[in-house]
Protein backbone atom coordinates (compact mmCIF):
# COMPACT_ATOMS: atom_id res chain seq x y z
CA UNK A 1 0.00 0.00 0.00
CA UNK A 2 1.32 3.26 -0.98
CA UNK A 3 0.23 6.82 0.82
CA UNK A 4 0.66 9.93 -0.13
CA UNK A 5 -1.07 13.15 1.20
CA UNK A 6 -0.11 16.87 0.09
CA UNK A 7 -1.46 20.44 0.33
CA UNK A 8 -2.21 23.11 -1.42
CA UNK A 9 -3.26 26.70 -0.99
CA UNK A 10 -5.13 29.05 -3.62
CA UNK A 11 -5.06 33.00 -3.55
CA UNK A 12 -8.96 32.71 -3.96
CA UNK A 13 -12.04 32.61 -1.65
CA UNK A 14 -13.71 29.26 -0.82
CA UNK A 15 -16.75 30.12 -2.04
CA UNK A 16 -15.50 30.47 -5.96
CA UNK A 17 -12.55 27.30 -5.80
CA UNK A 18 -15.50 25.21 -4.44
CA UNK A 19 -17.86 26.06 -7.54
CA UNK A 20 -14.54 25.74 -9.61
CA UNK A 21 -14.05 22.05 -8.01
CA UNK A 22 -17.64 21.54 -8.85
CA UNK A 23 -17.36 22.87 -12.53
CA UNK A 24 -13.60 21.15 -13.49
CA UNK A 25 -15.36 18.74 -15.71
CA UNK A 26 -14.58 18.95 -18.57
CA UNK A 27 -11.66 21.46 -18.81
CA UNK A 28 -8.30 21.01 -21.23
CA UNK A 29 -6.82 19.42 -18.02
CA UNK A 30 -9.07 16.38 -17.97
CA UNK A 31 -9.03 15.14 -21.80
CA UNK A 32 -9.22 11.71 -19.86
CA UNK A 33 -12.72 12.41 -18.09
CA UNK A 34 -15.56 10.68 -20.58
CA UNK A 35 -18.74 10.69 -18.90
CA UNK A 36 -19.39 12.51 -15.19
CA UNK A 37 -23.38 12.12 -14.43
CA UNK A 38 -25.03 12.63 -11.03
CA UNK A 39 -26.46 10.14 -9.46
CA UNK A 40 -27.95 10.98 -5.87
CA UNK A 41 -27.93 14.71 -4.48
CA UNK A 42 -29.40 16.26 -1.28
CA UNK A 43 -29.04 18.63 1.07
CA UNK A 44 -29.20 17.67 4.72
CA UNK A 45 -31.27 19.84 7.14
CA UNK A 46 -28.13 21.06 8.80
CA UNK A 47 -27.78 22.43 4.84
CA UNK A 48 -24.82 20.20 3.95
CA UNK A 49 -25.10 19.32 0.05
CA UNK A 50 -24.05 16.12 -0.09
CA UNK A 51 -23.76 14.89 -4.05
CA UNK A 52 -22.46 11.16 -5.40
CA UNK A 53 -21.42 11.15 -9.19
CA UNK A 54 -20.43 8.21 -11.54
CA UNK A 55 -17.74 9.37 -13.28
CA UNK A 56 -15.76 7.09 -16.30
CA UNK A 57 -12.20 7.92 -16.87
CA UNK A 58 -10.21 6.51 -20.04
CA UNK A 59 -6.85 5.20 -18.56
CA UNK A 60 -3.64 3.43 -20.27
CA UNK A 61 -2.10 0.08 -18.94
CA UNK A 62 1.92 0.54 -18.41
CA UNK A 63 3.89 -1.29 -21.42
CA UNK A 64 5.15 -3.78 -19.20
CA UNK A 65 1.43 -4.97 -18.06
CA UNK A 66 0.77 -8.58 -19.00
CA UNK A 67 -1.65 -8.61 -22.15
CA UNK A 68 -5.06 -9.46 -22.50
CA UNK A 69 -6.15 -8.70 -18.35
CA UNK A 70 -7.60 -5.82 -18.98
CA UNK A 71 -9.84 -5.57 -21.99
CA UNK A 72 -11.04 -1.91 -22.09
CA UNK A 73 -8.37 0.68 -20.22
CA UNK A 74 -12.11 2.44 -18.79
CA UNK A 75 -12.27 2.80 -15.12
CA UNK A 76 -15.95 3.92 -13.10
CA UNK A 77 -14.92 6.08 -10.42
CA UNK A 78 -17.58 7.01 -7.39
CA UNK A 79 -16.90 10.47 -6.14
CA UNK A 80 -18.25 11.55 -2.54
CA UNK A 81 -18.76 14.86 -1.82
CA UNK A 82 -20.15 16.97 1.40
CA UNK A 83 -20.16 20.54 0.92
CA UNK A 84 -20.61 22.08 4.13
CA UNK A 85 -21.23 26.04 4.08
CA UNK A 86 -21.50 26.66 7.14
CA UNK A 87 -17.71 25.73 8.23
CA UNK A 88 -16.73 26.42 4.99
CA UNK A 89 -15.45 23.01 3.80
CA UNK A 90 -15.53 20.83 0.91
CA UNK A 91 -14.80 17.11 1.34
CA UNK A 92 -15.11 14.25 -1.58
CA UNK A 93 -13.75 10.95 -1.76
CA UNK A 94 -13.10 9.07 -4.67
CA UNK A 95 -12.44 5.70 -5.60
CA UNK A 96 -12.68 3.43 -8.79
CA UNK A 97 -15.21 0.93 -8.91
CA UNK A 98 -13.73 -1.90 -11.18
CA UNK A 99 -10.31 -3.24 -12.07
CA UNK A 100 -9.95 -2.96 -8.47
CA UNK A 101 -7.99 -6.12 -7.49
CA UNK A 102 -5.39 -4.80 -9.94
CA UNK A 103 -5.32 -1.22 -8.33
CA UNK A 104 -7.77 0.70 -5.96
CA UNK A 105 -6.65 4.14 -5.57
CA UNK A 106 -8.78 6.04 -3.12
CA UNK A 107 -8.66 9.61 -2.74
CA UNK A 108 -10.12 12.28 -0.15
CA UNK A 109 -9.81 15.79 -0.67
CA UNK A 110 -10.44 19.07 1.91
CA UNK A 111 -11.13 22.66 0.74
CA UNK A 112 -11.09 24.94 3.89
CA UNK A 113 -11.30 28.28 4.16
CA UNK A 114 -8.72 30.26 5.97
CA UNK A 115 -8.91 32.81 8.00
CA UNK A 116 -7.25 35.32 5.48
CA UNK A 117 -9.83 34.32 2.49
CA UNK A 118 -7.84 31.52 1.23
CA UNK A 119 -8.59 27.90 0.15
CA UNK A 120 -6.73 25.10 1.59
CA UNK A 121 -6.62 22.30 -0.72
CA UNK A 122 -5.36 18.82 1.30
CA UNK A 123 -5.61 15.50 -0.79
CA UNK A 124 -4.49 11.88 0.50
CA UNK A 125 -4.39 8.63 -1.59
CA UNK A 126 -4.01 5.15 -0.84
CA UNK A 127 -3.30 3.13 -3.34
CA UNK A 128 -3.67 -0.04 -2.98
CA UNK A 129 -2.41 -3.91 -5.74
CA UNK A 130 -4.13 -7.09 -5.12
CA UNK A 131 -2.58 -8.31 -8.04
CA UNK A 132 0.12 -10.28 -7.29
CA UNK A 133 2.68 -12.15 -9.93
CA UNK A 134 5.35 -9.95 -8.05
CA UNK A 135 3.69 -6.97 -9.85
CA UNK A 136 2.06 -5.44 -6.93
CA UNK A 137 5.00 -3.13 -5.68
CA UNK A 138 5.86 -2.59 -9.25
CA UNK A 139 1.81 -1.42 -10.18
CA UNK A 140 1.32 0.77 -6.59
CA UNK A 141 4.92 2.75 -7.56
CA UNK A 142 3.80 3.55 -11.12
CA UNK A 143 -0.36 4.32 -9.36
CA UNK A 144 1.75 6.68 -6.71
CA UNK A 145 3.62 8.33 -9.86
CA UNK A 146 0.23 8.75 -11.88
CA UNK A 147 -1.81 9.94 -9.00
CA UNK A 148 0.74 12.99 -8.83
CA UNK A 149 1.00 14.10 -11.84
CA UNK A 150 -2.61 13.40 -12.41
CA UNK A 151 -2.93 15.84 -9.24
CA UNK A 152 -0.99 18.45 -10.72
CA UNK A 153 -3.03 18.50 -13.57
CA UNK A 154 -6.11 18.45 -11.73
CA UNK A 155 -5.38 21.45 -10.04
CA UNK A 156 -4.03 23.58 -13.39
CA UNK A 157 -7.72 22.71 -14.20
CA UNK A 158 -9.38 24.15 -11.35
CA UNK A 159 -6.90 26.86 -11.53
CA UNK A 160 -7.97 27.87 -14.92
CA UNK A 161 -12.20 27.80 -14.21
CA UNK A 162 -11.19 29.37 -11.01
CA UNK A 163 -9.56 31.75 -13.21
CA UNK A 164 -12.33 32.13 -15.75
CA UNK A 165 -14.84 32.74 -12.92
CA UNK A 166 -13.08 35.20 -11.48
CA UNK A 167 -12.79 37.05 -14.48
CA UNK A 168 -16.52 36.65 -15.43
CA UNK A 169 -17.32 38.69 -12.29
CA UNK A 170 -14.93 41.46 -12.87
CA UNK A 171 -15.57 42.45 -15.94
CA UNK A 172 -14.26 46.15 -15.32
CA UNK A 173 -11.23 44.56 -14.09
CA UNK A 174 -10.53 42.60 -17.36
CA UNK A 175 -7.80 44.82 -18.31
CA UNK A 176 -5.64 41.30 -19.09
CA UNK A 177 -7.99 41.15 -22.45
CA UNK A 178 -5.63 39.35 -24.27
CA UNK A 179 -5.23 36.32 -21.59
CA UNK A 180 -9.46 36.53 -21.56
CA UNK A 181 -9.35 35.58 -25.26
CA UNK A 182 -6.97 33.26 -25.14
CA UNK A 183 -9.06 31.51 -22.69
CA UNK A 184 -12.20 31.74 -24.57
CA UNK A 185 -10.89 31.20 -28.24
CA UNK A 186 -8.74 28.44 -28.11
CA UNK A 187 -10.81 25.54 -29.50
CA UNK A 188 -12.54 24.27 -26.31
CA UNK A 189 -12.11 21.18 -24.17
CA UNK A 190 -10.80 19.24 -26.26
CA UNK A 191 -10.90 16.32 -25.11
CA UNK A 192 -8.57 13.94 -27.32
CA UNK A 193 -5.33 16.42 -26.80
CA UNK A 194 -3.54 15.66 -23.74
CA UNK A 195 -2.77 19.32 -23.41
CA UNK A 196 -4.56 22.67 -23.81
CA UNK A 197 -4.43 23.16 -27.40
CA UNK A 198 -2.22 26.55 -28.04
CA UNK A 199 -4.34 29.45 -29.87
CA UNK A 200 -2.24 31.70 -32.65
CA UNK A 201 -1.87 34.76 -30.77
CA UNK A 202 -1.59 37.91 -32.43
CA UNK A 203 -4.22 36.42 -35.65
CA UNK A 204 -7.61 37.40 -35.94
CA UNK A 205 -8.70 34.58 -33.05
CA UNK A 206 -7.66 36.90 -30.49
CA UNK A 207 -10.45 39.51 -31.74
CA UNK A 208 -13.93 38.38 -31.27
CA UNK A 209 -13.99 38.54 -27.69
CA UNK A 210 -17.67 36.94 -26.31
CA UNK A 211 -19.11 39.48 -24.41
CA UNK A 212 -21.49 37.79 -22.74
CA UNK A 213 -23.49 39.49 -20.27
CA UNK A 214 -23.14 37.33 -16.96
CA UNK A 215 -21.25 34.89 -15.77
CA UNK A 216 -23.03 31.53 -16.92
CA UNK A 217 -23.42 32.46 -20.20
CA UNK A 218 -19.80 33.33 -20.20
CA UNK A 219 -18.84 30.29 -18.96
CA UNK A 220 -21.38 27.86 -20.95
CA UNK A 221 -19.84 30.01 -23.61
CA UNK A 222 -16.89 28.05 -22.48
CA UNK A 223 -17.75 24.50 -21.11
CA UNK A 224 -19.69 24.17 -24.11
CA UNK A 225 -18.40 25.32 -27.13
CA UNK A 226 -20.56 25.23 -30.12
CA UNK A 227 -18.22 23.05 -32.44
CA UNK A 228 -18.47 20.12 -30.45
CA UNK A 229 -16.89 16.86 -32.40
CA UNK A 230 -18.91 14.62 -30.56
CA UNK B 1 -20.70 20.59 -18.86
CA UNK B 2 -19.64 16.44 -19.19
CA UNK B 3 -21.15 14.06 -21.20
CA UNK B 4 -23.45 11.66 -19.43
CA UNK B 5 -22.50 7.85 -19.69
CA UNK B 6 -25.52 7.75 -22.01
CA UNK B 7 -26.03 10.14 -25.21
CA UNK B 8 -29.36 9.80 -24.86
CA UNK B 9 -29.34 11.47 -21.32
CA UNK B 10 -26.76 14.17 -22.10
CA UNK B 11 -29.52 17.11 -22.73
CA UNK B 12 -31.23 16.11 -19.92
CA UNK B 13 -27.66 16.13 -17.52
CA UNK B 14 -26.17 19.56 -18.95
CA UNK B 15 -30.22 21.10 -19.17
CA UNK B 16 -29.99 19.82 -15.02
CA UNK B 17 -26.22 21.07 -14.54
CA UNK B 18 -26.79 24.84 -15.51
CA UNK B 19 -29.56 24.68 -13.26
CA UNK B 20 -27.94 23.17 -10.22
CA UNK B 21 -24.90 26.03 -11.23
CA UNK B 22 -26.80 28.91 -11.05
CA UNK B 23 -28.63 27.76 -7.83
CA UNK B 24 -25.22 26.15 -5.78
CA UNK B 25 -23.35 29.81 -6.79
CA UNK B 26 -26.34 30.82 -4.66
CA UNK B 27 -25.83 29.02 -2.19
CA UNK B 28 -21.98 29.16 -1.73
CA UNK B 29 -22.32 32.55 -1.29
CA UNK B 30 -22.41 33.50 2.36
CA UNK B 31 -26.26 34.86 2.58
CA UNK B 32 -26.96 34.50 5.96
CA UNK B 33 -24.67 36.15 8.99
CA UNK B 34 -21.90 34.22 10.88
CA UNK B 35 -23.76 35.96 14.20
CA UNK B 36 -26.95 33.97 12.70
CA UNK B 37 -28.99 31.52 15.46
CA UNK B 38 -28.90 27.61 14.47
CA UNK B 39 -32.75 28.37 13.80
CA UNK B 40 -31.59 30.76 11.38
CA UNK B 41 -29.33 28.74 9.84
CA UNK B 42 -31.96 25.55 9.62
CA UNK B 43 -34.45 27.81 8.07
CA UNK B 44 -32.16 29.43 5.75
CA UNK B 45 -30.68 26.34 4.09
CA UNK B 46 -34.30 24.65 4.12
CA UNK B 47 -35.49 27.81 1.76
CA UNK B 48 -32.47 26.81 -0.12
CA UNK B 49 -33.23 23.52 -0.48
CA UNK B 50 -36.82 24.16 -1.19
CA UNK B 51 -35.57 26.75 -3.85
CA UNK B 52 -33.41 23.86 -5.53
CA UNK B 53 -36.69 21.32 -5.52
CA UNK B 54 -39.21 24.03 -7.14
CA UNK B 55 -36.34 25.20 -9.66
CA UNK B 56 -34.00 21.97 -10.25
CA UNK B 57 -36.47 19.07 -9.76
CA UNK B 58 -38.98 18.18 -12.40
CA UNK B 59 -35.65 17.80 -14.68
CA UNK B 60 -33.41 16.41 -11.98
CA UNK B 61 -36.26 13.54 -11.67
CA UNK B 62 -36.22 13.50 -15.70
CA UNK B 63 -32.29 13.28 -15.80
CA UNK B 64 -32.44 10.71 -13.50
CA UNK B 65 -35.07 8.39 -15.04
CA UNK B 66 -33.09 8.22 -17.81
CA UNK B 67 -29.85 7.97 -16.14
CA UNK B 68 -31.41 4.71 -14.44
CA UNK B 69 -32.46 3.45 -17.50
CA UNK B 70 -28.86 3.55 -19.12
CA UNK B 71 -27.07 2.33 -16.16
CA UNK B 72 -29.32 -0.79 -16.06
CA UNK B 73 -29.00 -1.22 -19.86
CA UNK B 74 -24.96 -0.87 -19.53
CA UNK B 75 -24.98 -3.90 -16.83
CA UNK B 76 -23.29 -1.53 -14.08
CA UNK B 77 -26.11 -1.21 -11.76
CA UNK B 78 -24.40 -3.58 -9.53
CA UNK B 79 -21.05 -1.53 -9.74
CA UNK B 80 -22.86 1.45 -8.37
CA UNK B 81 -25.15 -0.78 -5.81
CA UNK B 82 -21.73 -1.76 -4.58
CA UNK B 83 -20.70 1.47 -4.11
CA UNK B 84 -23.35 2.71 -2.37
CA UNK B 85 -23.02 0.00 0.32
CA UNK B 86 -19.25 0.51 0.61
CA UNK B 87 -19.76 4.41 0.50
CA UNK B 88 -22.07 5.70 3.01
CA UNK B 89 -22.25 9.26 1.83
CA UNK B 90 -22.94 10.27 5.63
CA UNK B 91 -19.72 10.60 7.48
CA UNK B 92 -19.04 13.02 9.98
CA UNK B 93 -16.97 16.05 8.42
CA UNK B 94 -13.34 16.69 9.64
CA UNK B 95 -12.65 19.10 12.05
CA UNK B 96 -13.37 23.26 10.91
CA UNK B 97 -10.10 24.10 11.47
CA UNK B 98 -6.83 21.33 10.65
CA UNK B 99 -5.73 19.80 13.26
CA UNK B 100 -1.73 18.92 13.40
CA UNK B 101 -1.96 15.60 13.42
CA UNK B 102 -4.24 14.57 10.52
CA UNK B 103 -3.90 10.89 10.43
Amino acid sequence: MKFFAQSFSYDDPWSIVTLAFFLRYPNPYASHVISCDVVSRSVTPSGSLLTRRLILKRGAMPRWFPRGIVSRAETWVIEESEVDPVGRTVRCKTSNLDHVKIMQVEETVTFRSTPEGKTLQHTEARILSGFGWGLTKRIEAHGLNKFKANLQRSREGVSLIVQLLRQSRMPMALGNAEETAILFTSPGPTRREPTPAEPKIGTDDTHGIPRAQNSWSRLKAWLRPPSRTE
Amino acid sequence: MADSLSPECTPLKQEYDSCFNVWFEGYLSPAISPSATDAQRTAHYQRKAKEFEDKCGKVYKEYQACLQSAVKQKGIEPLLQQAREEHPLREPLPPATPSSKDS
